[in-house]
């Protein structure tokens, strides 16, 4: 009986290749995303808190990410009163797109990265928007 | 001749047994009944007054004319008095005097009475019939009448006695008087035999002397004797005269008594023994002057023992023909002429067996008749006049000779005015004239008090005012509590109520016109229900509460609606809230996100505009 020579590649080494090669893409793939988000920094807006009482986070700094809902307003002077539609559209917040981001068209539809001031009436003033 | 008497005897009679009532009412009755056509011929001595002293003080007087008793001032009806009536009521309804003892009594008062039949009484009979008085005396209708004569016989009898023994000794008297008158007469004589012959005169004057002197002496005694005795017999004949006079009067004051009580029998018994006793043919009434008057006037005969025998029979006669007349008329059923008939045979004979033994049925049905007409006058009085139509109906049947016409004509009379009066009142009440509705109704029930159309008219229009007035009660009662959907509910009712007041009016068309926005409100609410839009619906249902929050049936479709769309009322809820708490971002989320559920909702269309309006004042 003829005996197999030594040099044949064992298939669990395959495998094993194979799953490193895929960690290593999903890791690089996750880690690029993850430096991509300018703001990951700043906490997301408490939708909840917000709503049952906007005072106790007064001069807080949030992040929310949303779909412009419609228009609520717009004075030259102060600017764009938007709703936003957060949470998958459970819930709609009124956001002040001040008139530094007049250059932005803001239209139905669009979805957002809000960089928020909770301020003296509650209003969720903007400091910084990205389209997400 | 016996009519006068009759009518004066049932003066007597119902004078004597009632209290007169009506004499301070009827000032004009009494000149009326002395002035009546039927008047008795004694009214004048009636109305004289003056102290007589029979029956107290004046004669009692009847007008048959107008059937009104005058007696000492005073007035009676004969037909209308209450005493008079409770008597002919009391005998209607008594049993017959038929038992045993009844007819016992009967028959020994008959026994009596022919035992003393004039012409054949004897001796014999005359005790027999003292004897039989003391046996009627003992039954109780007799009430001891009997015993009263016999007691006034025996009277009679013991002065007669008395009387016959004066005559005897008057007899005696008489004798020793011509015993006496021969004895001085034979004195007289006796000395003229002694006289002397033709002696010398001086002697024979002496001697006459003498004589004259001795018969002198001799006489005296037996003149003194016949004077005494002269004046003895005449003593006991004024006093056999005044004693049989006595007893005459006293006997014939018990006589005229029974005839004036109308116990005629008694009065016939007593007169027969009376001149049993007294047969010297002195049959003269020795009574008041007053009585006398009576007898005489009303009978046109002077007054005597025969003349009361002769009346009380003509009487019993007259009775006996009155119940047959009642009788007869009873059977063809002119029950007015019966029961007239009866009562006035009743007034005059109520003692006599032929109206105690009358049948009760046949009494009873008079009394049916006198009750109903004595009902119909009280029903006229009082201007019952639907009773008294009643009453008129009923006599009609019952008495096929009743007159009617008088009432008849004052029932239609007093329906006629008061129909009209009623009339006015109506006319007055529809124009809300008050003081013409109180007029005229004053004046239709002074009419006829009782008239069942003024009564419905009454209470259709105090009904009415009661009504309207209970109704605007209630309006202002719940209009102050603001239950404006009781005022809605009963509007047809509270609309009518108003109807004389404008103030009240305009407040009753706000309420319904507000009661029309919630009504429509509602209906609306469950109109968009029916879509299963409950959010509109509520939101419909909750613009009518905003308004009108005390409405309990919007209440109610609101709080049902509040369930249904409960998520929506909640976000809107918590917007309005936050909102009242000057927290706009959180508000404004609210209303977008209720917004979001009902985009066609005007409560969060126009929160978020005007929160918009905060957060951007100068917005466009």
């Amino acid at each position: 009986m003829a005996r197999r020579g030594k040099n044949s590649i064992k298939p669990l080494w395959i495998v094993t290749a194979v799953i490193l090669l895929a960690a290593a893409f999903f890791g690089s793939r996750l880690f690029i995303a993850a430096n991509s988000e300018p703001f990951r920094t700043v906490n997301s807006l408490d939708v909840k808190a917000y709503l049952d009482n906007a005072n106790s986070l007064r001069s807080n700094i949030y992040k929310i990410e949303g779909e412009v809902n419609d228009s609520l307003g717009w004075s030259p002077s102060t600017g764009r009163l938007i709703a936003v539609s957060v949470n998958k559209g459970a819930d709609l917040l009124p956001v002040l797109v001040t008139t530094d981001f007049n250059h932005i068209n803001i239209q139905k539809g669009q979805k957002f990265i809000f960089i928020l001031e909770v301020d003296n009436k509650g209003i969720l003033r903007t400091k910084h928007l990205i389209k997400s | 001749m016996i009519r006068p008497l009759v009518i004066f005897l049932a003066a007597t009679t119902a004078a004597l047994a009632q209290v007169p009532d009506a004499a301070p009412a009827q000032p004009a009755a009494q000149p009326a009944a002395g002035s009546g056509n039927g008047g008795s011929p004694n009214g004048n001595s009636a109305n004289s007054g003056g102290g007589s002293s029979f029956l107290g003080k004046d004669m009692p007087f009847f007008s048959p004319g107008s059937e009104i008793v005058t007696w000492d001032g005073k007035n009676w009806n004969i037909n209308n008095n209450r005493v008079f009536e409770a008597r002919f009521e009391k005998f209607l309804n008594a049993p017959p005097s038929t038992a045993e003892s009844d007819r016992e009594y009967q028959a020994t008062l008959q026994r009596i009475m022919e035992k003393l039949t004039p012409g054949k009484i004897t001796p014999q009979d005359m005790d027999e019939a003292f004897r039989l008085l003391t046996t009627a005396a003992q039954f109780s209708d007799d009430a001891k009448l009997c015993d009263s004569i016999a007691n006034q016989v025996y009277s009679s009898w013991l002065a007669k006695k008395n009387n016959a023994r004066l005559s005897a000794a008057n007899t005696s008297l008489e004798f020793e008087r011509k015993r006496l008158e021969w004895n001085a007469k034979v004195t007289a004589e006796g000395s003229r035999l002694d006289a002397p012959g033709s002696k010398a005169d001086g002697m024979a004057a002496e001697w006459t002397k003498q004589q004259q002197l001795k018969r002198d002496m001799e006489m005296q005694p037996l003149l003194t004797r016949l004077a005494e005795i002269t004046a003895l017999l005449k003593t006991n004949q004024l006093k056999s005269e005044v004693a049989e006079l006595q007893i005459k009067i006293e006997f014939q004051a018990l006589i005229v008594q029974h005839f004036l009580q109308r116990r005629f029998q008694h009065a016939i018994i007593g007169t027969r023994f009376y001149r049993s006793i007294f047969a010297d043919g002195d049959s003269q009434l020795r009574v008041g002057e007053d009585a006398k008057s009576l007898f005489a006037k009303t009978t046109g005969l002077p007054p005597t023992m025969g003349t009361v025998d002769s009346l009380a029979n003509e009487i019993i006669r007259d009775v006996r023909e009155g119940v047959q007349a009642f009788k007869f008329l009873l059977e063809k059923d002119e029950m007015e002429s019966a029961s007239k008939r009866l009562a006035e045979t009743f007034i005059i004979g109520e003692y006599l067996p032929e109206i105690r033994t009358l049948n009760r049925d046949d009494k009873r049905k008079a009394l049916a008749f006198v009750q109903k007409t004595n009902q119909l006058i009280s029903a006229l009085e009082v201007k019952d006049y639907t009773l008294a139509e009643t009453l008129v109906g009923e006599l009609k049947v019952t008495a096929k000779d009743v007159d009617t016409s008088k009432p008849t004509a004052a029932i239609e009379t007093a329906r006629q005015v008061s129909a009209m009066h009623i009339a006015k009142a109506r006319n007055a009440a529809v124009s809300g004239d008050k003081e013409s509705l109180e007029t005229e109704l004053k004046a239709a029930m002074e009419i006829w008090p009782r008239n069942p159309a003024l009564t419905e008219v009454s209470k259709m229009i105090f009904s009415q005012a009661d009504v309207q007035s209970r109704a605007l009660v209630d309006f202002d009662q719940l209009l102050s509590q603001k239950n404006y959907r009781q005022i809605f509910d009963d509007k047809m009712r509270f609309i009518a109520a108003t109807s004389m007041y404008p103030e009240k009016q305009e407040e009753l068309r706000k309420v319904l016109d507000d009661m029309q926005v919630i009504e429509t409100a509602i209906i609306q609410a469950q109109e968009i229900e029916k879509r299963s839009n409950y959010a509109g619906a509520w939101e419909s249902a909750e613009k009518a509460f905003q308004k009108y929050p005390n409405d309990n049936k919007l209440n109610q479709v609101r709080a049902n609606l509040t369930i249904e769309a409960s998520e929506f009322v909640q976000a809107l809820k918590k917007a309005q809230d936050l909102e009242g708490k000057n927290q706009p971002g959180s508000s404004l989320s609210w209303y977008l996100k209720a917004w979001n559920k009902y985009p066609q909702s005007e409560f969060a269309k126009e929160g978020v505009e005007r929160l918009t309006k905060e957060v951007l004042p100068d917005a466009t």
